[in-house]
């Protein structure tokens, strides 16, 4: 369980804080639409959000020890599954949207259940593996649309809010709220997950993953479980991607993408499940943007801004907060993970 | 309780156990001796399911055990600690008793996710357990400290509360009383005295031979994989074949 | 019908010697520096298109653009160290940064290629013309030429690694960097040197094979994938790896384009996550023992 909280205050003043920051922030968020009016804006925020639940379900798997190549490539799994249902089965994106969540988490499950059993590093090679196999998965199938992939996805149908309105998605602010229901359900089931026992096992787990198993903790069966939750919540944002974006692209879903979704929680800040992400996404998304001069310096501007932060802020941008998450050592220990990763190779030690 | 038969493990070309037999009866206090090398830790291993035995066979309570993963014996009864003290250093104290109270859990996951009163209620009787262990262990006073922040005996001390946490019959303590003073190791003694006398039956594996012998209702001893003798320690420990094992180790001169 | 076995193998290995030497970079720079230098992709581009603009601007012969091209390669490596890497190098458990600092250096230096070559891919002019034709296979003298170099570059790393001073303190650094320091080896230094080496290989490579194969900005990002397989394929602790590793691989998708094209990559990926799933180590990698 972790818990963000500032230097002074007591307890209750500290949830106060906290509940209170968290209302303005939401109200914030939901009025956000009425300001911004163009388009371009809309369309970063909502990619940010998008990047923000990835990077969420990063997190989820780093915290057990397990650091997980194949995000992007559940991301397109849920993608594609929702073009198919929506194009191929004629049905309304409502129903695609659970149903390439329970596509993505059986996939998860069947192919976690592989990976998992290999040792720390070998499931790292292993999501590495299958993010780069995806691609050309999807790219050789032709009812996938090959490399090519899929147009004229269409929007998600109008739904009727009851007591608010019909909701058309004909421009970018139904899906910004949308993208707005995603993340916050993302981050109710997460932190729910995070503070009941499932989330100590799963600290314990990446803390010291032998001695949790000697305390009775079925390390595998937790870690899968992690991965199943990951890959389940990773195709919910493709479903909705595929019919924002309206099309799908095999490339879209490589592996570059998923370390881009890496480095948007680690600039944030590991030690942060829910605020680290969202930050670092946020970040990494708007910064380039509005230093940009022109478009092409775009990814010139991303990478320097990478290696500032990761140069003079180690431990992430939450860092500049002074804000002590309890984790912060859960955060150091995971640090860890890289090396032992590197060690237990025959990297010969370091 | 517990049966050890014809146990082999080797590794590649080391055979670190060699048709080791060995009985754990209830309720004692069994010492596990030997010089270095002799298996002590490796039998541990063994029979908590750190590792499988090449061969043979563990039973506990008349079950067989032998080669089932670590959490499976740990819901079994059986409970460890490690040589080195191996702890969640960065949780606190009460945290890290508190993941060995898990197994303890009644309530169904889902109703502990959507925090029905239920499994809060369980969740609250829980950590309460956890503080009396704490309290059993004389720790509670140090219960938000961050685990890595403790002093060597009483990181020692928490490893075994973890232990006891998860409830077993059986618990195996490897090398309690290494590193620590006088003074800790009287108190380490007396909690493991209290513990036996809570009814959990007990293993040790340890260097300090006035440990041992104030400790221990009954000594097994270990070279080369195999056991070599048991008795009661005073006529183990001026066995013939036990001083010779340990010559050329330093121990020899600590035999009463 | 009968297949060209041997033709297909020679292919095969013209690539997957190419594979050989930037494996052996990136492995290089993972042993002893700890850095995973997911940048790699790029210095080879870079070397390519320093090839191109040489030849093609300044009208020098390829001999003298490759070795511009190599130079500039290390001196964009080093500088990227000196710059970058050193500054989290001495930090405890460095692994994740220096990754993330790699992918920033990466858009980086993608991005100032794009914007430098531009969208259109080219092709050096090839330094041979003619073909060989001999034991009934068939290959042009140019990738002969190729081979033949990139044969010798690997034999003269390997030599470098095991024989020299050099080889010697940096495995000394690579095995345990605090107590190769305390023998009186100059850790940055080793790092400076290995990244160099990198970069002449990759400058290297990348020159090499503009003369072969067209240029375009992506090859960078491209054969950073395939580098990674054959590192992960041959085990990442060992240089030996990284040669079978781009061995096997060079050959196999030289097989494999000629069967079958799309499927014998997925056919590939299968057979390697096969092979990753029993020894995540990689073929000449230790075996985990956890």
């Amino acid at each position: 369980m972790e818990v963000a909280y500032s230097s002074k205050g007591g307890p209750r003043s500290r949830v106060k804080g906290k509940t209170i920051a968290s209302a303005l922030a939401v109200i914030a968020l939901v009025l956000l639409p009425l300001v911004v009016k163009s388009p371009y804006y809309m369309h970063i925020l909502i990619m940010s959000g998008l990047n923000a639940i990835l990077a969420m379900t990063f997190i989820t798997m780093l915290r057990t020890g397990l650091i997980s190549l194949s995000i992007a490539a559940f991301w397109g799994i849920g993608a594609y599954a929702s073009m198919l249902f929506v194009m191929r089965l004629k049905a309304s994106f409502w129903l695609a949207l659970p149903a390439s969540i329970v596509v993505a988490g059986l996939i998860g499950l069947c192919i976690g259940y592989l990976f998992v059993r290999s040792a720390g590093f070998g499931f790292v090679m292993l999501s590495a593996v299958l993010g780069m196999l995806i691609i050309v998965v999807f790219g050789n199938l032709k009812f996938l649309g090959g490399y090519e992939g899929i147009e004229s996805i269409p929007p998600p149908d109008q739904i009727t809010i009851p007591l608010v309105a019909r909701v058309e998605f004909a421009s970018k602010a139904p899906y910004y709220y949308l993208m707005l229901v995603l993340l916050f359900v993302t981050i109710v089931i997460l932190r729910a997950i995070y503070a009941a026992w499932t989330g100590r096992a799963w600290m314990a787990i990446g803390l010291n993953s032998r001695l949790a198993e000697s305390l009775g903790v079925n390390v595998f069966r937790y870690r899968l479980w992690a991965f199943v939750i990951s890959s389940a919540i990773a195709g919910m944002a493709g479903s909705f991607y595929a019919h924002y974006i309206g099309a799908v692209i095999p490339g879209s879903f490589d592996v570059f993408k998923t370390i881009y979704v890496h480095i948007f929680a680690i600039l944030g800040g590991v030690d942060f499940a829910i605020l680290g992400p969202i930050v670092g996404s946020v970040v990494m998304t708007f910064v380039p943007e509005l230093l940009r001069i022109t478009k092409v310096i775009e990814p010139i501007v991303t990478g320097v801004l990478v290696i500032l932060i990761i140069l003079f802020l180690p431990r992430g941008l939450l860092s500049l907060f002074g804000i002590q998450a309890m984790s912060t050592h859960v955060g150091r220990r995971i640090e860890k993970l890289g090396s032992f990763i590197k060690a237990s190779l025959g990297f010969r030690a370091r | 309780m517990l049966q050890v038969r014809k146990v082999v493990k080797s590794f590649g070309g080391l055979v670190a156990l060699n048709s080791l037999d060995l009985d754990i009866e209830d309720s004692e206090i069994l010492g596990v001796i030997g010089p270095n090398g002799a298996g002590k830790t490796t039998l541990f291993n063994v029979v908590s399911g750190y590792f499988p035995p090449t061969e043979g066979e563990v039973r506990f309570d008349g079950e067989d055990i032998t080669g089932l993963r670590a959490d499976e014996i740990a819901a079994l009864g059986i409970s460890r600690t490690f040589q080195a003290a191996t702890l969640f250093t960065a949780l606190s104290v009460l945290e890290n008793v508190f993941v060995g109270c898990h197994m303890q859990y009644k309530t169904h996951i889902w109703k502990r996710l959507l925090r029905t009163p239920a499994a809060l209620r369980e969740e609250g009787r829980l950590k309460a357990r956890a503080m009396e262990i704490l309290e059993f262990m004389g720790l509670s006073s140090l219960k938000d400290e961050l685990a890595g922040n403790l002093p060597h005996g009483h990181q020692k001390i928490l490893s075994a509360s973890m232990a006891i946490a998860t409830g077993p019959k059986l618990l195996l303590l490897d090398e309690p009383v290494t590193g620590m003073n006088e003074t800790e190791i009287a108190a380490m003694v007396d909690l493991v005295r209290r513990i036996r006398d809570s009814g959990i039956t007990i293993a040790v594996v340890e260097h300090n031979m006035k440990t041992v012998v104030n400790l221990c209702d009954r000594l097994v001893v270990l070279n080369y994989g195999q056991k070599i003798a048991e008795g009661p320690p005073r006529e183990i420990l001026e066995k013939e074949e036990v001083i010779e094992a340990y010559l050329g180790e330093k121990e020899a001169d600590d035999v009463a | 019908m009968s297949v060209p076995v041997a033709q297909l193998i020679v292919d095969g290995m013209g690539m997957g010697l190419i594979y050989v030497i930037l494996a052996a970079g990136l492995v290089l720079m993972m042993n002893v520096s700890g850095i995973l230098l997911i940048a790699y992709g790029e210095f080879y581009a870079i070397g390519a298109i320093t090839v191109w603009t040489c030849v093609e601007y300044l009208r020098l012969p390829f001999g003298a653009a490759l070795i511009v091209a190599v130079v500039i390669t290390t001196l964009v490596g080093l500088a990227s160290y000196r710059f970058i890497f050193q500054r989290i190098q001495h930090r405890p458990n460095n692994f994740l940064s220096q990754v993330v600092a790699a992918v920033g250096l990466m858009l980086i230096l993608g991005q100032a290629i794009l914007l430098i070559f531009g969208t259109v891919p080219q092709k050096v002019p090839s330094v041979f013309t003619g073909m060989v034709r001999k034991f009934g296979i068939t290959i042009s003298v140019e990738k002969l030429f190729v081979m033949a170099l990139a044969l010798v570059v690997t034999v003269a790393l390997f030599l470098m690694y095991e024989k020299t001073r050099l080889g010697r303190a940096m495995r000394a650094v690579a095995f345990n960097a605090d107590v190769a320091a305390l023998q009186g080896v100059n850790t940055n230094a080793i790092y400076m040197a290995t990244m160099g080496i990198s970069g002449v290989l990759a400058g290297f490579a990348g020159g090499i094979m503009s003369g072969v194969y067209e240029i375009y900005p992506e090859m960078g990002h491209n054969i950073f994938f395939s580098i990674l397989l054959v590192v992960m394929l041959g085990g990442m602790g060992s240089i030996a790896g990284a040669v079978v590793g781009g061995l096997i691989l060079g050959i196999t998708l030289s097989f494999g384009l000629y069967f079958t094209g799309g499927m014998a990559q997925i056919i590939l990926f299968l057979i390697i996550g096969v092979i990753l799933f029993f020894r995540p180590g990689g073929l000449l990698g230790s075996r985990i023992q956890l």
